[in-house]
């Protein structure tokens, strides 16, 4: 057998396995610490805090859990959010995340180790990460090797795509879905190809933990359906098959039901309707393969498979029958809109509204994924190679994820595990091909087409023999084989064991070439990790809570106005003052303000939310009697014109006052907000209606003044304010943070001389009632 | 009468192509005279850049009236559509302080039992922003009459016609192509396509309705999170042809039975894997100015 570089010839098949092991377990051991180490950028850059919006409101559900208990958290009622509906909580949220938080916060202190809830918060998410890795490495595993599942277990460990929902202190579902999502898939895969009913069943369980972790596992529901599916299409049902997908389902689902939130929706709404369908169809195909095993005639078999059909069409009118009748509830708008692209900006503005809901570009693909995004399909392409069951899955997946990702900026996260996982395929085959010792024999074939290869191949190859026949060389092969796999006794008989599986000869000469192919991948690789390094240092480790720029020296500035602002609130307002701000700051007002708030975050009651929106977009008289009938208190902007931070209100303001156009379609119109010409300005040309809206005040209220008589220049929309800034008859100002970022106005309360407001505004700067023309029209009696 | 008490006047400004002669026939011919090029002259210019050239609007109209003349007498009589003609109502036109065409305003009644629950008739607008199309138009009308307006869109038998022969069209072929579907490289070829594509963005430019190239002839768009069509294809080949490049060293080199030409062919292509990815890292950077 030549060999491109020397073997040791002195080492057992024992001595190679368990040395082989001990590297797997080291290399996983490492990439489990590069995962955590990697996102933990966030806490050194900044400090161990919750980032963010969702995990605050995650992290002061997780703070009722460890400090009341579970009983006491399962029966929350939250009076201050939705501030005057309140929120059951522990019937409108996936408790997965904060039960997980609470059983490692007890068995921490069972242990007397005392760490602080907010801590494990915090780390919870870089800590599951390393469990992701491990689980994408069984699963992987199961499509090659342990070689290509620890390629995996790398990739998935440190692709900006997943870090990116996975940083310390990004305390989120997403934190652990992930790994939940790829432990359900290795399970099913399992299950699939041992026809096992006991990881069939384990599947189930960490399904129902998903189900109660993430709104996500709808992927799982209608995945492993589509997967079976297509297994039956394929001509490819098994008993195996059978047992698996009848034990994941049926425990699955009956388990995803006692999750309050999910309720009785897995057999009532369509999402879950492919789930039901392709059940049934399993049960029909099995009962009709048992039949035919025990009939022989022709015509019999006829008549079932016919049977078999109309049953199946009569199940698929049934469901159709049931969803028009309006006992199945329709695609939800979520999921629709993922179908119908347009859908959402039409009819649910509130979801089109959210920035991880827009369509994505490729830059982006390409920043979250590197070298992998254009490496995975080659990895699907080496599935089809094989095509066995479990690398159907892959295929789908990969088609499946790569579409919802391209419409949804936040679907990347489903769609990275699947790229790592088949670039790890693609990527260790190569590695397998090129390191691999064996060389092929020089064929005898180019002896008919020129004779100077013949000469020159034995020249190139010192190890090569001279040419021999290609029969007997695959017969001497062939017997090689077979020796050695009855008594394997070092390393180059394993490999030559291996290498004889192929009919073909296939190899690769010569060390030159591999050298080249090996040291290309590595300088590749080498790239892929300073590459994911930056993006996440640079991109994804910001709380977005504080935010940092840098000084003109280099060194870094953190403004800390967010936390200020609401800190002041929780210091200088009484405990039950009602803060009104655009449903993005709710969950961090309630997080860290402890104030009630009108609407947060959890963005349930539509009506709630375009009401503030109509407060925001009004005038001051229009505005006013709505915040008082609310027990408004406070109001909350964001600006950011002054130090340029265009996340702010001002930006955010076209969605306000959609939503309110949505419900106040006659009050509240958005042509209105622009120039004749169309544009949407907040300079001398502003429209009247933008002018006078209340979020247009709040936001530029004695921001002139700040220039000192020179021209007040936004620093996010690049425009010149006017000169004369606008007036407030209605509110007070309140509080402005450091940098401007928050402003807060007081909501006055009625004159006391029953006065409206403005006119005894007017009166207190000494201005004289206009008495041109009588104030009040006797209205004639009817 | 009850309908004299509450008159719901619907005016609608503008268009009415009912000239002497139809303008836009007049261009087609004038477009036919100059081997497909218009010369204008300071009245065909006239012709071709009046207010009236809204040429799609005005059927939407007429259907949503039509509609609306169907619905039964009593409510029918509460509610009125009515155009009017730049050429006859300049007067109006100044008063509204109109400067462009189509406008459909809605005036609700000022008295009566129909005057609107929050109180304003000053007139409403209606928002283009929908397209000027008879389906919306009717649904936003809808809010200001007193029953809504039965419009349905009418039935587009041409495209009902073309699916069921494409679906005939494919059952009957389906017999000489199933080896090709029955291969599993076809669907290979299906599925990687389908990820590319995908994965270059094609979702972003057909939600965002991107244009195919920029006004300015650049075809790579400014920033981050914004691209043009073209870039699509650009991007989609360039990750093409890296994972062409990549299954040429796993899947074809190896299988080579002479060591010359299988050096050259690796040689080859990583040559070609380094270039192109090069390339693509520096588009990545044109995107992305901060890019390590």
């Amino acid at each position: 057998m030549p060999t491109a570089y020397p073997l040791p010839t002195n080492l057992s098949p024992a001595t190679v396995a368990n040395t082989a092991s001990l590297i797997r377990i080291v290399a996983l051991a490492l990439i489990s610490g590069a995962a955590i180490a990697s996102r933990l950028f966030a806490v050194i850059n900044f400090e161990s805090i919750i980032h963010e919006f969702d995990p605050w409101f995650n992290y002061r559900a997780t703070r009722v859990l460890a400090s009341k208990g579970f009983y006491e958290f399962w029966n929350w009622f939250d009076p201050t959010a939705w501030y005057p509906l309140g929120r059951v909580v522990g019937g409108t949220l996936y408790p997965g995340l904060m039960a997980t938080s609470g059983v490692i916060y007890n068995l921490l202190h069972a242990i007397n180790l005392p760490v602080d809830i907010r801590n494990i918060c915090v780390l919870l998410a870089p800590g599951f990460s390393a469990l992701t890795a491990w689980a994408t490495y069984m699963f992987t595993k199961e499509m090659k090797d342990a070689s290509a599942g620890l390629l995996a277990a790398a990739f998935i460990g440190i692709v900006p795509g997943y870090i990116s929902r996975s940083v310390a202190g990004s305390y989120d579902n997403e934190a652990i879905a992930i790994f939940l999502l790829m432990i359900t898939f290795y399970c099913w895969i399992k299950a699939l190809k041992q026809g096992s009913a006991l990881f069939g069943t384990v599947a189930a369980v960490f399904y129902f933990y998903m189900v109660a972790a993430w709104g996500g596992y709808a992927f799982i529901t209608n995945m492993i359906p589509l997967h079976a599916l297509v297994l039956i299409l394929m001509g490819r049902f098994s008993s195996r098959l059978y047992v698996a997908y009848s034990s994941w389902y049926a425990i699955g689902t009956l388990a995803s039901m006692q999750v309050p939130f999910v309720g009785f929706q897995p057999v009532k709404t369509s999402e879950h309707m492919a789930a039901l369908g392709v059940f049934g169809l399993l049960q029909i195909v099995a009962f009709a393969q048992l039949v035919r095993s025990h009939v022989s005639s022709h015509q019999f078999q006829k008549l079932l498979a016919t049977g078999v059909i109309s049953i199946g069409i009569l199940g698929a009118m049934a469901f159709v029958l049931l969803t028009y009748k309006g006992w199945i509830a329709p695609w939800t708008g979520r999921f629709y809109s993922l179908w119908d692209t347009g859908y959402a900006k039409k009819y649910i503005p509130i979801i089109a509204s959210v920035s991880e809901h827009q369509p994505t570009a490729w830059p982006s693909f390409f920043m979250d994924l590197q070298f992998l995004v254009f490496l995975f399909p080659a990895g699907v392409i080496l599935c089809f190679r094989e095509l066995r069951d479990e690398h159907l899955f892959v295929i789908i997946y990969a088609v499946v994820a790569s579409y919802f990702a391209g419409v949804m900026v936040r679907l990347m996260l489903t769609l990275t595990p699947v790229v790592c996982v088949a670039s790890a395929v693609a990527l260790s085959t190569l590695l397998d091909t090129f390191v691999d010792p064996t060389e092929p024999e020089v064929v005898d074939d180019t002896r008919s087409e020129s004779g100077a290869s013949t000469i020159s191949a034995p020249g190139t190859n010192g190890a090569a023999p001279s040419p021999t026949t290609p029969a007997t060389t695959s017969k001497k092969a062939k017997k090689a084989a077979a020796a050695a796999a009855e008594h394997p006794t070092t390393l180059s008989d394993i490999l030559a064991s291996s290498s004889t599986k192929t009919a073909k000869p296939k190899g690769i000469y010569g060390l030159d070439t591999r050298i080249m192919v090996v040291l290309n991948t590595i300088c590749m690789l080498a790239f892929f990790v300073s590459h994911c390094t930056w993006v996440t240092s640079s991109a994804y480790s910001s709380p977005s809570v504080v935010l940092a720029s840098s000084n003109p020296d280099g060194s870094q500035h953190i403004i800390d106005d967010f936390r200020e602002a609401y800190y002041w609130l929780r210091q200088n307002t009484p405990e039950d003052a009602v803060v009104m701000s655009w449903w993005d700051y709710g969950y961090q007002i309630a997080g860290m303000a402890d104030r009630p708030t009108l609407v947060d975050n959890n963005t349930w009651n539509n009506t709630h939310i375009a009401t503030v929106g109509k407060a925001m977009s009004s005038s001051e008289e229009v505005a006013y009697p709505i915040l008082r009938k609310h027990d408004v208190s406070y109001i909350l902007v964001i600006f950011g014109g002054l130090i340029g931070y265009s996340g702010d209100d001002i930006n955010k303001f076209l969605w306000m006052v959609r939503i309110a156009q949505g419900v106040w379609p006659d009050e509240v119109q958005e042509p209105s907000f622009f120039t004749p010409q169309g544009e949407y300005k907040v300079d001398d040309n502003a429209s009247p209606a933008m002018r006078n809206s209340l979020m247009y005040k709040m936001s530029y209220y004695r921001f002139v003044d700040l220039f000192g008589g020179a021209q007040a220049m936004d620093r996010v929309r690049q425009q010149q304010v006017p000169k004369v800034g606008p007036t407030l008859d209605y509110l007070d100002e309140a509080f402005t943070s450091e940098n401007w970022i928050v402003r807060i106005y007081e909501v006055k309360k009625e004159d006391s001389l029953g006065r409206d407001l403005k006119s005894a505004n007017a009166f207190a700067q000494g201005k004289k009632r206009k008495r041109s023309k009588p104030t009040t029209r006797r209205r004639a009696i009817l | 009468m009850r309908y004299s008490k509450s008159l719901l006047a619907l005016l609608y400004l503008p268009i009415c192509l009912i000239a002497a002669q139809d303008p836009h026939q007049q261009l087609v011919e004038l477009a036919k005279a100059g081997n497909g090029v218009i010369k204008l002259d300071s009245k065909t210019f006239d012709l071709l850049t009046s207010p009236k050239r809204t040429w799609e609007f005005e059927p939407s109209w007429n259907a949503v009236g039509e509609a609306w003349a169907t619905v039964p007498k009593e409510h029918r009589d509460n509610h009125f559509f009515a155009t009017l003609d730049f050429d006859n109502g300049q007067t109006t036109f100044q008063k509204l302080g109109l400067q462009s065409a189509p406008v459909v305003y809605v005036y609700p009644a000022a008295q009566g039992p129909l005057v609107p629950a929050s109180g304003k008739v000053s007139p409403l607008k209606y928002d283009f922003s929908n397209g000027f199309d008879a389906g919306p138009l009717a649904e936003s009308l809808s809010k200001h009459t007193p029953i809504p307006i039965p419009y349905r869109d009418p039935i587009n038998w041409a495209r009902y016609f073309t699916i069921a022969t494409g679906v005939l069209g494919l059952l009957v072929t389906l017999r000489f192509i199933s080896p090709i579907i029955q291969s599993r490289w076809t669907w290979a070829l299906v599925t990687v396509a389908v990820s590319l594509v995908m994965t270059s963005g094609y979702m972003f430019t057909r939600i965002r309705g991107s244009p195919f190239i920029g006004n300015d002839g650049n075809w790579v768009a400014a920033g981050f999170q914004n691209q043009f069509g073209q870039e699509v294809s650009v991007v989609a080949g360039i990750y093409g042809l890296l994972t062409m490049s990549f299954l040429m060293l796993v899947m074809v080199v190896p299988y080579q039975t002479s060591p010359a030409r299988q050096r050259l062919q690796i040689y080859l292509w990583s040559g070609v894997f380094v270039i192109v990815y090069s390339v693509l890292v520096s588009l990545f950077r044109v995107k992305n100015r901060g890019a390590s």
